[in-house]
C-alpha cells in the first residue's frame, strides 16, 4: 500500500512537469497551427541564464527569476524574427523553421558556450524530504507538484478572466473570427508564445533542480515527452495537454514501478504502445480541441 | 455620403478568381443587398472588406479612408465589421464570453462593454436566459442571434452580415430580417448577402446581383424586381 | 548560400592542395572524424583540443623525431553513424595516415570499419567499449580505459571495503552503462559479494522516483549502489537517492568526472568513482594540466583533454618504432608492439592486450566539493573478465 500511494506521488509530480512543457506546446500550437520544436530550447536558455546569473555572484531565487524571464522573451523574440515571416505559409513551412531554430540554437550553445555541461549548484535545502506518515516526498517533488498546480491554477484564471486570456481561447477556435472582434493577431500570438516560454522556464527549473547542469542538448528529451502528453490529450487543447501529461506521467511511473525486470527494456516501447492504443480509441485525443466549422 | 466604396475589385485564391472587378457603394444609413448564386463571390466580397481575402486589385475605401492595406483587426477598430458566413460563434465559450470578447476591438469599448451587454439581452431576450451556456450547445437561430449580438459590442457605423438565413426555420428568418431593417433605425449602416431574394428586396434600399465573380445587375429594389433578370443571374452563374 | 559555398569549398580545395602538394612526403596526416556538433560535441570537442596541444608541442620541436611533422584533418561527422563512415572516406581520399574515430562505439565501427579496409590504423580516442577493436579488425585499437578495467577497478574497491551486498543501476540504452556495472557485478559476485538487484533506469529518463521507491523497498538493503550513470542521469538519480533517506554509499564511472557531480554538494559527499588518471602535484596529468591552461588560456575542463594528447603520443610512439615509416601495415604494427608508452594520463602498453590498452584507473572520492585521490589501481589481468 506505502508503495502504491509512494508511486502515485511520483507519478502525481512527474506528469506535473510533463503537463507544463505539454501546455507551452499546446498554447501556441492552439493559436498558430505550430509544434514548436525549439520549445526544448526554452529550458536550455533557462539553465544557461541561471548559469550565468549565478556566475555574476547574483543570489540564488534572482538567477531563477533571469532564468524564467529569458525563456519567455526569447519565446516572443523566437516568433517575431522566426515564425512571424512565416506565419501564413503552409504548417510545413512552420514546423521545418522551428526545427531550424532548435538546430541553430543547439550550434550556438555548443559553439559559442560548451558543448560541455555547465554546473548549476542548487541548494542544499532543496535535498531535503517532507515525511508524512510512512510517505515520504522529496523537497523537489512537492516543489513540482505545488508549482504545477499554481501554473495550472494562474494560467486558468488568466484564461477564463481576462480579455486577453478569453481572446486566446477565441483565437485557438477560430483564428480570424476572433480578429474580426477587433482582436489584435500579433499581440495574441505573442502572448501565447509568452506564455509558452513560461512554462518552458518554469519546466526548466524543475527539471534542473533533479539534473544540477545545462548542456546545449538539454531541451531534447522533454520536448519529444511534451509532444507525445500533447498528442494524448489531442493536439492544440489545452486542458488535452494537462490530462496528455499526466496520464503520460502515470503510465510511465506505473511500468517502471510494476513491469517484472525482464520486460523492463521494453517499457518505452510498451508505454508508447498504450499511447497509440489510447489514440486508436481516441483519434482526436483524449479532450479533443473544439473548433468550429470553417 | 458613401460610407463604403469598392472599385474594381479583384480577389484570387491561387489559380481561382473568385472577384473579376466588382465595384460597389454603400451609402450612409442605407441597407444594401447583395445577391447571387452559390460561388458567385460573395463572402469574398465581404472578406476582402475584412481584409481575410486575399486581394489581387481594386481599391476598398471606407469613410473615405483607403484601407485595403490595413489589417482585420484596425479596420474593426474604424466601425466596420463582418458576421461571418455560417455563424462561427466561439463554441467552448459561453454566451457571456463570447459578448465581452465582441468588445475587444478598444479600452473604450470595453469600459462599456457590460452596458453593451445588457442592452445586446434586451435585444436578444432569448440570449439573456443563456448567459452561462455555452455558445456550442446553442439552437442555429441562438447562434446567429449570438453572432449578430457579437459584432453589434463593437459599435460598428457598418456592419456586413453573411447569410444571416443560412439553415434556419422560415420563423426565426422573419425574426432576423425584422432586427436587420431595426438596425437601420439604430444608425446602422447594413451590406447584407443573402440567398433569400424576396426578403432581402423587402427591407433593402438597393441591391447588387453577383454571378461569377462580376455585377451583373444593380439598382433599387424596384427596380430588380421589375426587370425579371433575377432568375436568370441565379441560372446562369449556377 | 551557394554563393558562401563555393567559396567555401574552393578555399578549402587551395588549402588542400597546397598542403598535399608541398608537403605530401615529410607530413604525417591524422585524419579525426569526430561528433563536433551533436550529442558526441562534449567528448570530441576536448579530445580535440589534447590533439592539438600535443601536435603543437611536437611540430615546434620540428616534428616526430625532430624531422617529420604532423598535420590533422579534422571532419564532423555531427554524431551521426552514417556520416562517420561518409567523413571516414573523406579523410581516407585526403591521403591520411592515421585515423582517429570519434567517441562512440557505434559510430567509431562506421569509421573503423572503413579505414580497416583501407588498411590504415584507427585509434579511437575515448570510446570505452572493450568489444570494439575485435568487432572492427586488426587496424583498429581503443585508448580509453575500458570498461571491463573499470568495472574491475571499482569491484577490487568494493570488496576491500568490507561491502558485501551490491546493488547495480543499468541502462540497456548504451554498451557503457548497460556492461561497465555488469563487469563490475562479475568481478564482485567472482570475489565473494552478492548483487542485490540490478536496477534498470532509461537515460534522460528526468525522475528515478519509481527507481528511489523500489530500492527503498529492498530487504535487506544492499550495503553499496553502482553504477555507470552520468549527467544528467546521474545527479538526478543521487539526489532522489538521498532525499528519499538513502544513505548507502555509491560508487561511479568517469562518466561522473565532471564539475557538475562537484556541485552537487554535500549530496555527492564521499561518492568515490574511477577515472583516467588523477592530477596528483607532479605528475604527468597535472603538467598536462598546466601545458593546457598555458595553451588555451582556461583549465582543461575534463579528462577527454587528456586522453586525446595521449593519442598523438601513443602515434609519436609508433613512427619512432618504425624508424619513421608511415605507411599502414608498418604503423599498425608499431602500435600493436608499443610498451609503457608514457603520455598525460601515466603509461599505455599495446604489447599482448589485443588492441585494448593496459593503463592505470585512478579512484577518486568527493570531499568537500573536491576530487581526493583514493589509489592509482592497475587490476590484475586474471580478474579483469573477458569482453562482451
Ligand atoms: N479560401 C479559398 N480558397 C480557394 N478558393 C476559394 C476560397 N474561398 C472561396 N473560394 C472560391 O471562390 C469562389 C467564390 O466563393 P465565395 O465563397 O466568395 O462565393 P459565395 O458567393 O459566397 O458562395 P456561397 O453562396 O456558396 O457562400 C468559389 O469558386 C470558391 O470555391
Ligand atoms: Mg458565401
Amino acid at each position: 500500500m506505502d508503495f502504491l500511494v509512494q508511486q502515485f506521488v511520483n507519478a502525481l509530480a512527474l506528469g506535473g512537469t510533463y503537463a507544463l512543457l505539454g501546455l507551452g506546446l499546446a498554447v501556441v500550437f492552439s493559436v498558430l497551427g505550430l509544434i514548436n520544436f525549439a520549445h526544448g530550447e526554452l529550458m536550455t536558455l533557462t539553465g544557461y541564464g541561471i548559469f550565468y546569473a549565478l556566475f555574476l555572484g547574483l543570489p540564488f531565487p534572482v538567477a531563477l527569476l533571469i532564468g524564467v524571464t529569458l525563456a519567455t522573451v526569447s519565446a516572443m523574440l523566437m516568433e517575431r524574427i522566426a515564425f512571424r515571416p512565416v506565419r501564413n505559409s503552409s504548417p510545413t513551412t512552420m514546423l521545418l523553421t522551428s526545427f531550424a531554430v532548435s538546430t541553430i540554437l543547439h550550434i550556438l550553445f555548443q559553439n559559442l558556450i560548451s558543448a560541455r555541461p555547465k554546473a548549476i549548484p542548487i541548494p542544499d535545502a532543496l535535498a531535503g524530504a517532507v515525511t508524512i506518515g510512512t510517505l515520504q516526498i522529496g523537497a523537489i517533488q512537492l516543489i513540482s507538484i505545488v508549482v504545477t498546480a499554481l501554473s495550472l491554477l494562474g494560467l486558468t484564471l488568466f484564461l477564463k478572466r481576462s480579455m486577453l486570456g478569453i481572446a486566446m481561447r477565441a483565437a485557438a477556435e477560430d483564428f480570424n473570427v476572433t480578429r474580426l472582434m477587433g482582436v489584435n493577431a500579433n499581440m495574441v500570438i505573442s502572448t501565447a508564445f509568452a506564455i509558452s516560454g513560461l512554462l518552458a522556464g518554469v519546466a526548466g527549473i524543475l527539471w534542473l533542480f533533479q539534473r544540477g547542469s545545462v548542456d546545449p542538448l538539454m531541451g531534447f528529451l522533454p520536448v519529444l515527452k511534451a509532444f507525445i502528453a500533447v498528442v494524448l490529450g489531442g493536439l492544440g487543447s489545452l486542458s488535452g495537454a494537462v490530462v496528455g501529461g499526466f496520464l503520460l506521467g502515470f503510465i510511465e511511473i506505473a511500468l517502471r514501478a510494476y513491469l517484472p525486470d525482464d520486460a523492463l527494456a521494453y517499457r518505452d516501447a510498451i508505454s508508447l504502445t498504450l499511447v497509440i492504443a489510447v489514440l486508436f480509441f481516441y483519434p482526436q485525443g483524449l479532450v479533443p480541441r473544439r473548433e468550429s466549422v470553417r | 455620403m458613401t460610407l463604403l466604396a469598392i472599385k474594381d475589385l479583384v480577389v484570387r485564391y491561387g489559380a481561382i478568381q473568385a472577384v473579376r472587378g466588382v465595384s460597389l457603394s454603400v451609402g450612409k444609413g442605407e441597407i444594401i443587398a447583395l445577391l447571387g448564386a452559390n460561388g458567385a463571390g460573395k463572402s469574398s466580397v465581404l472578406n476582402a472588406c475584412m481584409g481575410l481575402a486575399p486581394k489581387a486589385g481594386g481599391s476598398i475605401a471606407f469613410d473615405g479612408v483607403p484601407i485595403e492595406r490595413e489589417t482585420t483587426e484596425a479596420i474593426v477598430r474604424r466601425g466596420m465589421t463582418l458576421t461571418p458566413e455560417g455563424r462561427r460563434v466561439f463554441a467552448a465559450l459561453s454566451v457571456l464570453e463570447n459578448l465581452e470578447i465582441g468588445a475587444a476591438a478598444s479600452a473604450e469599448l470595453r469600459r462599456r462593454g457590460r452596458e453593451n451587454r445588457e442592452a445586446m439581452f434586451e435585444l436578444f431576450p432569448r440570449l439573456a436566459e443563456r448567459r452561462q451556456q455555452l455558445a456550442g450547445t446553442l439552437s442555429g437561430g441562438e447562434q446567429q442571434m449570438l453572432a449578430i449580438a457579437r459584432s453589434l459590442m463593437s459599435q460598428p457605423t457598418l456592419l456586413l452580415l453573411d447569410e444571416p438565413s443560412l439553415g434556419l426555420a422560415p420563423n426565426i428568418v422573419d425574426q432576423i430580417f425584422d432586427l436587420i431593417a431595426s438596425l437601420k433605425t439604430r444608425g446602422i449602416t447594413v451590406l447584407l448577402v443573402e440567398q433569400n431574394v424576396e426578403l432581402s428586396l423587402d427591407i433593402a434600399d438597393r441591391a447588387y446581383v453577383l454571378a461569377g465573380g462580376d455585377v451583373v445587375m444593380a439598382g433599387s429594389a424596384q427596380e430588380l424586381r421589375a426587370s425579371g433578370g433575377l432568375e436568370r443571374a441565379y441560372l446562369g452563374a449556377a | 548560400m551557394s554563393r558562401f559555398l563555393k567559396i567555401g569549398v574552393s578555399l578549402a580545395a587551395l588549402a588542400i592542395s597546397t598542403a598535399t602538394g608541398a608537403l605530401a612526403d615529410d607530413v604525417l596526416k591524422i585524419g579525426f572524424a569526430g561528433g563536433f556538433t551533436g550529442y558526441l560535441a562534449p567528448y570530441d570537442q576536448p579530445t580535440l583540443q589534447g590533439i592539438e596541444l600535443a601536435v603543437d608541442e611536437i611540430n615546434n620541436a620540428g616534428g616526430i623525431d625532430g624531422k617529420l611533422k604532423i598535420e590533422v584533418i579534422t571532419r564532423d561527422m555531427r554524431s551521426e553513424i552514417a556520416q562517420s563512415a561518409v567523413m571516414a572516406q573523406e579523410l581516407i581520399d585526403q591521403g591520411i595516415n592515421v585515423m582517429l574515430a570519434p567517441c562512440d562505439v557505434d559510430p567509431a565501427v562506421a569509421a573503423g570499419q572503413i579505414a580497416q579496409g583501407a588498411g590504415i590504423p584507427t585509434i579511437a580516442p575515448c570510446a570505452s567499449t572493450p568489444t570494439l577493436p575485435g568487432i572492427v579488425g586488426d587496424y583498429m585499437f581503443a585508448n580509453y580505459t575500458a570498461d571491463n578495467l573499470q568495472g574491475t577497478a571499482l569491484a577490487d574497491f568494493a570488496i576491500q571495503q568490507g561491502y558485501k551486498n551490491a546493488l547495480i543501476l543499468i541502462s540497456k540504452d548504451t554498451p557503457y552503462t548497460e556492461k561497465l556495472p555488469g563487469y563490475f557485478a562479475k568481478v564482485f559476485e567472482a570475489k565473494g559479494g552478492k548483487l542485490a538487484d540490478a536496477v534498470e533506469f532509461k537515460m534522460g529518463q528526468q525522475d528515478f522516483s519509481a527507481e528511489v521507491t523500489k530500492i527503498k523497498q529492498l530487504n535487506p538493503a544492499p550495503d553499496v549502489i553502482m553504477t555507470a550513470a552520468y549527467e544528467p542521469d546521474f545527479p538526478a538519480f543521487i539526489k532522489q537517492l538521498r532525499s528519499a533517506g538513502i544513505a548507502t554509499p555509491v560508487l561511479g564511472s568517469d562518466g561522473i568526472d565532471s564539475p557538475t557531480t562537484l556541485a552537487l554538494g554535500e549530496i555527492a559527499e564521499g561518492v568515490v568513482f574511477a577515472n583516467a588518471g588523477f592530477p596528483s602535484a607532479g605528475s604527468p596529468l597535472a603538467k598536462f594540466n598546466d601545458a593546457f591552461k598555458a595553451h588555451f588560456g582556461q583549465e582543461s575542463s575534463t579528462v577527454y583533454t587528456a586522453t586525446g594528447y595521449d593519442v598523438i603520443k601513443i602515434v609519436e610512439a609508433a613512427v619512432k618504432a618504425t624508424g619513421g615509416k608511415t605507411d599502414g601495415a608498418s604503423l599498425r604494427e608499431a602500435i600493436d608492439n608499443l610498451e609503457n608508452v608514457p603520455v598525460a594520463t601515466g603509461t599505455i602498453t599495446y604489447k599482448g592486450m589485443n588492441r585494448v590498452p593496459l593503463r592505470v584507473v585512478a579512484l577518486n572520492r568527493i570531499v568537500g566539493g573536491q576530487k581526493t585521490h583514493v589509489a592509482d589501481v592497475t587490476p590484475n589481468g586474471a580478474d579483469v573478465p573477458p569482453a562482451e
